[in-house]
């Protein structure tokens, strides 16, 4: 049996038929064309799928279309304007900072990270590193060892606060400065200063 | 002339993030094509069965579902694979198809492929196959598949030790002789996976021209050979998007998929999609192989190793196909950093009922690792030794580089002692010991204090330990290293290693560049474009990623396979040699438009200075477009493409018949330090330090190598920590999802912190060394080390892993009365 919802996507409003099992992720990637939510597992462990629902962070795979109904949905597309060559458009602060942190490698599961920043920054916009690493123990990357996650996340909280994240320009002065971090000595050294127990 | 590096060394921004953080990577899953079908894997429920019959009418009669494929038409309609490279030492050829025949050997094997109109038709259609199983007992551990009475899994080998054989180097009898003690271990290593995020996935389509698959294969090689083998089509071409992870997990089984997913094309005659769900990845997509080792250390008194001998039982799963993976990778590694000169190593290949074994984060390193960690440990234990003192007297020393290992390896560079040096400067090891002192001390106090009384004042349970040991990663695959075991084979896997790269300047200026190999995620645009920015001379932001990897566009060859740790050496190489060819065309091209001598030229952001200036818009509309201006016998354009071999593959490209082979062709090296607590009461342990040394040669991007690092290290310490997989008696896997399996998470994986102590390799284009799945190899024994360092009261030895709490408990319980009343545990009577 097909069901008649409407729902509003990144500012776009959207009527569609769908079956009663069709998953929320699927509704999105597959109807929508939104292919940046990804599929990790689809049981709600990795949160590759992870979006935005009326303000609350959900798994798009435990979600069904049918419980959208009527919802504001926003995914990784509608966090920034999308670039064309030579202009990158405008970012958002954590995307910008996921960039200069380096803090991602095959990307798959980056979109949740950055939509799971996005709801914690706006609970806490200054979160402690332990902060940072419970709220976003619900994303599982395998490729970064999540420590330049963690670092772009700090940072873009630090960027927000200061209300500077959508400039473009400051991605060069961070590229310029780690150029100059690594220049003229051998050994390069990122020591966090943890302190034993 | 001279070429500057501007931007080699640099952390220049990633080519890849912009598009990954908006969403708008591609992967296999994102794209569609007209009249596509979707496709399911109907698979095996059994461990160990007989396949009587498979009845696919009812599936076959539910609207929306296009084709199933059955077994008696996978055998019909494709051909075995050919005995793969990655089993060498197969006695008996066996016919291997993509799907299971007549028998199934794990769960999880894929039966039957059903396509519908969509995903949710063709998942309904399995429901209405009927298979008929006559179960077969099943074989779950080596000990049980090894029995008499075992039932075999393959009739023609005629039991389940389906290879046997060993290596030996230098007189290892005499070294035993030589020694004043003999010290034994018997270590294990579980199944583990890197479980990449993306699953497999695959579209085919075959069109009048060819047979065409986009699919996340890290090696499009064996996807091409695989579908031309198993369909006898020559026209194939080999697509590979971006790709969410492979670790090794994506070389080699994903080719069954590959092959059922066209087959299902070819049959329907439309696109066909297929993507693998989570549950099927953990129980079919692979696994890397539980090892056990049997170790014997000739030692002297004071600490030397005069001779190794391991007895290694791999457990390879329910497939022939990958046979010997873990064996032979521990040639690349067999020595560690250390100066041994006599070893033996005997292996054998174990057939269960459970999953295949895949290439893996260093397949078999970690392993090798661990065998020469623990040894090192258990050493210095029983001659009452410090145990960095035990690995110090056994290191080549630094003046010995370029070192030749004595299976045929050569080190070209490193530092061993200065990684142990920094390491324990930096993981602060002498305050670790002191506070480790003290704590032991109080709690003893604790406990002479609480006498008589231990339920009111039960001693403090959290024991701190440290673990320091040292590891390589070698880098470049030589293709024909597994020959070294099987040199009766008459078909040579290939040798050495040949890839290209193409650079191109475009006739408005802007450059782009075509690699030879695949990348997961490791940056690789990134860091081919700064090799080619300073090369040029441009600026990166001009350089770009033609696309991804296609094998009728890539400059492609053996080793254009996202594994083995090739980047570093034939890409890097690649792309330095094609882009030094186009840097001389542009020069030689300018030179005579210039009418100017080419040695008093040079390049700065895309712009030739002489006489006068000419920017590379201004040659590239020459070189494309005014033939009046070319210089004579000038090729036109301004494209060039080299492949890439390594110059120094020689001695010992092919094994001498001492079974030496240069197995690999650079070996980076690091220390690692653990500091853990391990919590008595619950067998928990945490990781409070983790602190790396690591010397990868020259550093293109350090960001990179940093990430490359972080994360797997973070991987081998999670699975030190107990992620791993767990089968029942029946062979049923019992660790479907990611939290079943353990996966660590922010809270459990530590924050790594990484120094870089570059030592340049002399032998590489750059003196760059690997950087990749590095850390993964060391690190469970760095985790290992510093667990039974922290439970030296109990005087337990740490043997095998994961040291999951359980695991962790166990030990602690099992330890002796001392230990026991020291951390008010219970213990066993």
């Amino acid at each position: 049996m097909k069901h008649s919802i409407w729902l509003t996507v990144n500012g776009e409003t959207y009527e569609r038929e769908i079956d009663a099992r069709t998953l929320l992720v699927h509704l999105l990637r597959e109807q929508l064309g939104l292919t940046g939510t990804h599929v990790g597992c689809v049981v709600g462990e990795c949160g590759a799928c992870s979006v935005i629902v009326d303000g609350a962070l959900v798994k798009s795979c435990l979600m069904l279309a049918v419980q959208a109904d009527g919802c504001e949905v926003t995914t990784i597309e509608g966090l920034s304007t999308p670039g064309i060559p030579d202009t990158p458009g405008t970012l958002h602060p954590i995307q910008q900072a996921f960039i200069d942190r380096f803090a991602l490698q095959c990307g798959f599961c980056t979109p949740g990270f950055v939509m799971a920043a996005h709801a914690l920054l706006a609970r806490h916009p200054d979160p402690t590193e332990e902060q940072i690493r419970q709220v976003l123990s619900s994303n599982l990357c395998m490729c970064t060892g999540y420590v330049q996650i963690v670092e772009a996340v700090k940072e873009a909280a630090a960027r927000m606060r200061r209300g500077q994240g959508h400039r473009q320009g400051h991605q060069d002065e961070l590229a310029t400065k780690h150029t100059k971090d690594t220049e003229g000595s051998s050994t390069k050294k990122h020591q966090d200063q943890t302190t034993l127990p | 002339m001279e070429q500057g590096t501007r931007y080699i060394g640099r952390s220049v921004r990633s080519k890849e993030a912009p598009r990954h953080v908006t969403g708008r990577g591609r992967y296999v899953d994102d794209l569609a094509l007209p009249r596509m079908l979707h496709a399911c894997m109907l698979r095996s429920p059994y461990a160990h069965a007989r396949i009587v019959a498979v009845d696919a009418t009812g599936a076959a009669g539910l609207p929306g579902v296009k084709a199933v494929i059955t077994p008696d038409e996978v055998k019909r309609l494709s051909r075995p694979f050919k005995p793969g490279r990655y089993a060498a030492g197969l006695r008996v050829p066996i016919p291997e198809y993509a799907g299971a025949i007549g028998k199934v050997r794990y769960v999880g094997e894929p039966v039957a492929i059903v396509a519908a109109e969509s995903r949710a038709r063709a998942e309904d259609a399995l429901e209405l196959i009927d298979v008929q199983y006559d179960a077969l007992p099943a074989v779950v551990t080596t000990a049980d598949a090894v029995a008499p009475s075992a039932p075999v899994l393959y009739e023609e080998l005629g039991s389940n030790v389906a290879w046997q054989g060993h290596v030996s180097y230098g007189d290892v009898d005499a070294a035993f002789a030589r020694a004043d003690r003999i010290v034994r271990a018997n270590l294990k290593i579980h199944r583990y996976s890197s479980t990449p995020l993306e699953p497999f996935a695959c579209l085919a389509e075959a069109t009048p021209e060819r047979l065409t698959i986009w699919c996340n294969s890290q090696s499009p090689d064996v996807i091409y050979e695989a579908l031309s083998e198993a369909l006898g089509i020559d026209a194939v071409r080999v697509i590979v998007p971006d790709v969410g992870g492979g670790f090794g997990q994506k070389i080699h089984l994903i080719r069954k998929y590959a092959v059922l997913t066209a087959l299902m094309a070819v049959k329907t005659g439309r696109p066909v999609k297929w993507i693998e769900d989570r549950s099927e990845h953990m129980m079919a997509g692979g696994h890397s192989c539980e090892q056990e080792f049997d170790v014997e250390a000739a030692v002297t008194a004071d600490g030397e190793v005069l001779g190794l001998t391991i007895r290694d039982t791999d457990d390879v799963g329910g497939s022939v196909s990958t046979l010997t993976i873990h064996f032979t990778n521990k040639l690349n590694n067999l020595f560690n950093t250390y100066k041994v000169q006599h070893l033996r190593l005997e292996g054998r290949s174990v057939l269960t009922n459970k999953c295949p074994v895949v290439p893996n984060r260093g397949i078999g390193k970690p392993g090798m690792c661990f065998v020469w960690e623990r040894t090192m440990d258990r050493v210095a234990r029983e001659l009452g030794l410090d145990p960095i003192e035990v690995r110090r007297r056994n290191l080549v020393p630094k003046e010995q580089f370029p070192y030749t290992t004595p299976n045929g390896n050569i080190h070209g560079s490193g530092d061993y002692q200065a990684l142990l040096d920094r390491v324990l400067a930096n993981v602060g090891y002498d305050e670790v010991r002191r506070r480790q002192q003290e704590q032991r001390e109080a709690v003893a106090r604790t406990l002479s204090g609480s006498r008589g009384a231990p339920d009111r004042a039960r001693p403090t349970t959290t024991l701190l330990g440290i673990g320091v040991v040292i590891g390589i990663e070698p880098g470049g695959r030589n293709a024909a290293r597994d020959m070294a075991i099987f040199p009766q084979s008459t078909q040579m896997p290939g040798a050495g290693g040949v890839e290209g790269a193409t650079v191109k300047i475009e006739k408005n200026g802007s450059v782009v560049f075509t690699l030879g190999s695949p990348s997961c995620g490791q940056s690789h645009e990134t860091t081919a474009a700064q090799i080619i920015a300073d090369v040029l001379g441009v600026a990166p932001e001009r350089v770009s990623a033609a696309g991804t990897f296609d094998t009728a566009l890539s400059p492609w060859g053996i080793s254009s396979s996202n594994s083995g740790n090739n980047f570093h050496l034939y890409d890097v190489g690649a792309v330095h040699g094609a882009a030094a060819r186009l840097r001389d065309k542009v020069l030689t091209l300018a030179a005579h438009v210039l009418k100017a001598d080419r040695e008093s030229l040079r390049i700065e952001d895309g712009v030739v200075y002489g006489p006068a200036e000419m920017t590379f818009a201004e040659l590239g509309k020459i070189a494309y477009g005014n033939q009046a201006l070319l210089p004579p016998g000038f090729e036109p354009g301004l494209q060039a493409t080299y492949y890439y071999s390594h110059p120094h593959a020689d001695p010992l490209m092919l094994p001498d018949m001492q079974g030496r082979v240069r197995a690999q062709y650079t070996f980076s090296s690091a220390a690692h330090a653990a500091v853990v607590e391990v919590d008595t009461e619950t067998g928990r342990v945490r990781v409070v330090r983790y602190a790396i040394v690591s010397d990868n040669g020259t550093l293109i991007n350090p960001s990179v190598v940093d990430g490359q690092i972080y994360g797997s290290a973070a991987h081998g310490i999670s699975v030190a920590l107990g992620e791993g997989f767990v089968y029942d008696a029946d062979g049923q896997l019992l660790t479907l999802t990611l939290l079943d399996y353990g996966k660590s998470t922010t809270l459990e994986t530590p924050r790594i912190e990484v120094e870089h102590y570059p030592v340049p390799d002399p032998f590489t284009t750059l003196g760059q060394k690997a950087a990749g799945e590095g850390a993964a190899i060391p690190s469970p024994a760095a985790i290992a080390s510093a667990v039974e360092d922290a439970l030296a009261p109990f005087g337990v030895e740490v043997r095998r892993l994961p040291l999951s709490p359980e695991r962790v408990w166990e030990l602690i319980n099992g330890g002796d009365s001392v230990g026991r009343a020291l951390s008010g545990a219970p213990g066993r009577t």
